[in-house]
């Protein structure tokens, strides 16, 4: 559907590939490297097509040699490119965290600021497609820990098209998550570009008494969730940070303070997650305001398994957000 | 090869300012002048000068942890070199990146690594760059015979041989991957045998011969800048001193005998005779450039002790780029 | 009645150098050297070796073979220097010649053989080429190499019946030490030695040559494609260089250069050429001597070299004489 100011439905896949094209139409230094994303268009069909439009030049496959491609990346963005390289799935970064943690990520300060890294960095978290504990991780509070890594994790098709041109265009090394499953969702896309801003949080849904932070993959189960508990009475914020570092802690601290409680909602495994620096920092920042204990849900502490029974209870999803958003208000109560 | 006199008496000064400068460098560590541990290059100043030698400031590097050496070679400024190790405002980095992590990104200079075998994955972006933007220029990426084990050297080197990359991957094969010999930590005692392994050339050569690495690096770049891909370089080398400072940690694990052997072969004192013998230079000349380069070094040190420490706000600046 | 242990002389160094960047040679790892050792030694064996004296060298080429064959034969290794250059090769022929060896089984290139005659100047040798420029040693297999080897060791074939004495360039140097070569010497217009080999046609001087072999690679085949001179004449050759004529020759595996000749002469054996400073003179193909200003060399030719096994009639020899049957096979001649 095309409307007047150019802006269409698409899915969140289509989203990312438009990204990419118009990247690399932009700009003759981006060039786009990983693990078949040229002549096969990547194993999820994202950057399908690339190749014939750019050439071989300028669109790639790699040697699965995933420490090469994060170095083709440093290497190259140190010496005035722009390169987009993809890791196929986040697992796999362990095969790389030495160039990612101790080379792209330090580069700049170790050098005192004389070395500039507009690398992006392309991969895929998320599980709940049944492919085990090696390709289903969410691995971002790794990625959060590094100073010198921004990351975003879009998850909408506006923001995967907006956050990914705003991390190509960034001049630092920037890690852009997207989650296998909502590749199909449609979202409502303009067709120029544009940037989403890195480091802004998303209202997805106003609300006045619950806060609830969701990343990736559990903003349409907090969503569904908030629907629910609406039929209950209760208002829910939704709030999307859609960068996790450097984080937008101001909107999620002015929605607590408003809301007075809060559950953070990450897919990731719980323990040491993203959300629990979520909520240090707000009783760091609006203590006074909690009227309850800031609730967290996030994955069991296990690898993430194969079987389809287990999958689906180690999955965060909208009846988990759901039942733990009444707790924390019955607690409150 | 007909090698100019002046390219002659530049190879011969670049070692003696590594040399001169990692001698005083290694007595401010063993003194505790400065914080922090060194490695140090002595020994070694045949494989750096001869590579760079060949090279311009557009060619890229990356090093190691034994990276002064390297820096120096491309023509790195003793006063920021030696601040930096000082940990000054004025040193290369700010005071914040320290011998480990010394780097001119104007001369090429990707940075020392305290990362064993981070470099070639880095040097292979880097050729990939001067491929990219066709500007004829090569990369070159420096390690040593321990780096030749990790994982990071091999992918670079598939990927550098698979793309035809005008990379030259330079081992400087010391002997030792730290304290361990090369007979207890790999099967090879040739590290450019590995090449045939990844579809390119390889070649050994005299480290210890300034002159043989500056023809044979010579050779292997050309061939990158023509186009016809990386080159897997061994020089054959000695560090004079310990793995860390001059005299290390005192733990032996190399004879007396050995080191002695190597030490006959000095590589300036080498080049020195060849020079003298073939009239190109006459020894109170050679003479002068150690003494004038001892001062500077003298010089650079007062300059770096003097100079002031990062301010506090130097603590967070330069995690990130951020847009003026 | 066996003749002597075989001596076995691998060089490690060989079929490294710079040639693999500037020209097309092989590679020969150390892995490969292992295992031609070990095909000679079993060759070796079959025909009746059971003593073996071999240069160590600190990359096991040699020792781990002899491990493996410790149940077959005795081996040992002779004294090394251990300096990774040619004088651990020279030292290790001498010590072969001392200890009685009937024949040494060479691995390496035209370099390595000219370190065993420097070391053991008319040494009976089976060489096996490792190297890069070979035209000393014979491109064959390892396997039937040890085979000629052994039979010369168990006495099954003496080394008389099957060897040539190869022709040396002796080359005396004004104030230093004489040296040798066993194909070619060569006056360069380079001032170092620096990485030894020799890939630019424009610095070559003067030549004088033992062979001239038009199917070789390296200055030898520069002159054999102007005036072929095998090993069997008994004269040598001699080239200047300079001048508009050319023979378009590979100086080195896979590298032609147009090689601008000026003179060539049959050269009687025996006969001096002079030649002056500057220059490098190289040997075999690798930059050896630095000639200062005015420092004179002269150049000679005479069948004094090591005497080279001829591989196929050893083993001809061998079958004549049944070395390897076992029990009563008749052979017929037709129906």
């Amino acid at each position: 559907m095309s409307t007047a100011t150019g802006t269409r439905t698409i899915p969140y896949i289509a989203a990312c590939t438009e990204a990419l094209r118009q990247l690399l139409r932009e700009d003759p230094d981006v060039f786009l490297a990983g693990e078949d994303v040229a002549g096969y268009g990547s194993v999820f069909g994202y950057t399908r097509g690339l190749l014939k439009e750019f050439g071989p030049k300028r669109v790639f496959d790699t040697p699965i040699s995933e420490e090469g491609i994060v170095g083709l990346g440093v290497g190259s963005a140190a010496c005035g490119l722009r390169p987009i390289i993809d890791i196929m799935f986040m697992d796999f970064i362990g095969e790389c965290m030495d160039e990612i943690v101790n080379q792209m990520a330090k580069m700049r300060y170790m050098f005192g600021g004389k070395a500039k890294l507009p690398v992006t960095v392309c991969t895929m978290a998320g599980a709940g497609i049944n492919l085990a504990a090696q390709h289903s991780q969410s691995l971002e509070s790794w990625l959060c820990h590094v100073p010198g890594l921004k990351v975003v994790m879009p998850a909408t098709a506006y923001d995967a098209k907006g956050l990914l041109i705003a991390a190509v265009h960034d001049d630092n090394p920037v890690f852009v998550i997207f989650n296998k499953r909502m590749l199909g969702v449609m979202g409502e896309v303009p067709e120029e570009m544009y940037e989403v801003p890195l480091g802004q949080a998303r209202i997805a849904r106003a609300g006045t008494n619950f806060t609830i932070v969701a990343t990736g993959r559990m903003l349409p189960e907090a969503m569904e969730a908030a629907d629910t508990l609406a039929s209950g009475g209760l208002d829910v914020e939704v709030i999307d940070p859609r960068t996790l570092q450097p984080f937008d802690t101001e909107t999620v601290v002015n929605s607590v303070k408003k809301t007075h409680r809060a559950l953070v909602v990450h897919e990731a495994v719980r323990f040491g997650g993203l959300g629990a620096e979520i909520a240090a920092q707000l009783q760091e920042e609006a203590f006074d305001y909690l009227d309850a204990p800031i609730g967290r849900v996030g994955a069991p502490f296990s690898p993430v398994p194969f079987s389809p029974a287990l999958e689906k209870l180690y999955v965060p999803d909208a009846a988990k957000i759901t039942a733990e958003v009444q707790r924390i208000v019955g607690k409150a109560g | 090869m007909d090698i100019p006199k002046a390219k002659l008496l530049d190879l011969h000064e670049r070692m003696v300012r590594i040399r001169v400068f990692e001698e005083e460098a290694g007595k401010l560590m063993e003194s505790a002048r400065i914080p922090g541990a060194l490695h140090l290059y002595v020994g070694e100043e045949a494989v750096a000068s001869g590579v760079m030698c060949n090279l311009t400031d557009e060619d890229q590097i990356t090093s190691t942890h034994r990276g002064h050496g390297h820096l120096v070679a491309k023509g790195g400024d003793f006063k920021k070199m030696y601040a930096e190790l000082f940990g000054r405002a004025t040193g290369y980095c700010n005071g914040k990146g320290g011998s480990m992590h010394i780097s001119d990104m104007d001369l090429g200079m990707l940075g020392a690594n305290g990362i064993v075998s981070a470099g070639p994955p880095i040097a292979m972006g880097a050729a990939f760059a001067d491929k990219y933007k066709e500007n004829g220029s090569v990369a070159v990426a420096f390690f040593g015979d321990g780096a030749s084990n990790e994982g990071a050297f091999h992918e670079a080197a598939n990927m550098a041989a698979t793309w035809k990359l005008p990379l030259i991957l330079l081992c400087e094969n010391n002997g030792y991957g730290e304290f361990t010999p090369q007979a207890r930590h790999q099967a090879v005692k040739d590290v450019a045998d590995r090449a045939i392994g990844y579809g390119m050339p390889g070649a050994v050569v005299d480290g210890m011969d300034a002159i043989a690495v500056y023809e044979a690096a010579g050779e292997a770049i050309a061939r990158a800048r023509r186009g016809e891909g990386p080159t897997l370089l061994e020089c054959k080398t000695y560090r004079f001193y310990d793995h860390v400072g001059i005299r290390g940690m005192g733990v032996s694990y190399r004879t007396d005998d050995e080191v002695l052997e190597w030490r006959k072969r000095d590589p300036i004192q080498l080049l020195e005779q060849r020079l003298t013998e073939a009239g190109v230079a006459t020894t109170a000349e050679l003479a002068a450039v150690h003494e004038r380069t001892r001062a500077e070094a003298l010089d650079a040190i007062k300059f770096a002790e003097e100079s002031p420490f990062p301010e506090p706000d130097e603590l967070l600046r330069d995690v990130y780029y951020v847009k003026a | 009645m066996p003749a002597g242990p075989v001596g076995i002389i691998a060089n490690p160094a060989s079929g490294k150098d710079i040639r693999r960047v500037v020209a097309r040679a092989s590679t020969f790892d150390n892995q490969e050297k292992r295992n031609i050792v070990r095909r000679a030694i079993a060759g070796a064996i079959a025909a009746g070796a059971t003593e073996f004296r071999y240069l160590p060298d600190g990359y096991g080429i040699v020792s781990e073979a002899a491990e493996e064959s410790a149940a077959d034969a005795s081996f040992a290794p002779v004294e090394s220097p251990g300096t990774a250059s040619a004088l651990d090769t020279i030292r290790a022929a001498r010590q072969m010649h001392e200890l009685g060896c009937s024949v040494v089984l060479t691995l390496g290139g035209d370099g390595t053989n000219r370190a065993v005659a420097l070391g053991w100047r008319d040494a009976p040798v089976v060489p096996i080429s490792t190297g890069t420029n070979n035209v000393f040693p014979r491109m064959i297999e390892a396997t039937v190499a040890g085979a000629a080897a052994g039979l010369i060791a168990s006495g099954a074939v003496a080394l008389h019946e099957v060897s040539s004495v190869a022709k040396l360039v002796h080359a005396e140097i004004a104030g230093e030490r004489d040296d040798l070569a066993l194909i070619d010497a060569v006056l360069l217009g380079d001032l170092f030695v620096g990485a030894r080999a020799i890939w630019d046609s424009t610095r070559l001087r003067l030549a004088v040559m033992t062979r001239a072999e038009p199917a070789a690679v390296g200055v030898s085949a520069l002159g054999g494609l102007l005036c072929p001179v095998s090993s069997t004449d008994d004269h040598a050759l001699s080239l200047t260089f300079g001048g508009e004529a050319f023979v378009v020759a590979p100086i080195a595996p896979g590298l032609y250069q147009d090689v601008p000749v000026k003179t060539a002469r049959l050269l009687p054996l025996g006969e001096w050429v002079s030649l002056e400073g500057p220059g490098v003179l190289a040997f075999d193909g690798e930059r050896e001597r630095v000639l200062k200003p005015g420092q004179e060399a002269q150049l000679r030719v005479l069948r004094d070299g090591p005497r080279v096994v001829d591989i196929e009639r050893a083993l001809q020899l061998a079958a004549c004489r049944g070395v390897f049957r076992g029990g009563a096979i008749e052979v017929g001649h037709g129906d």
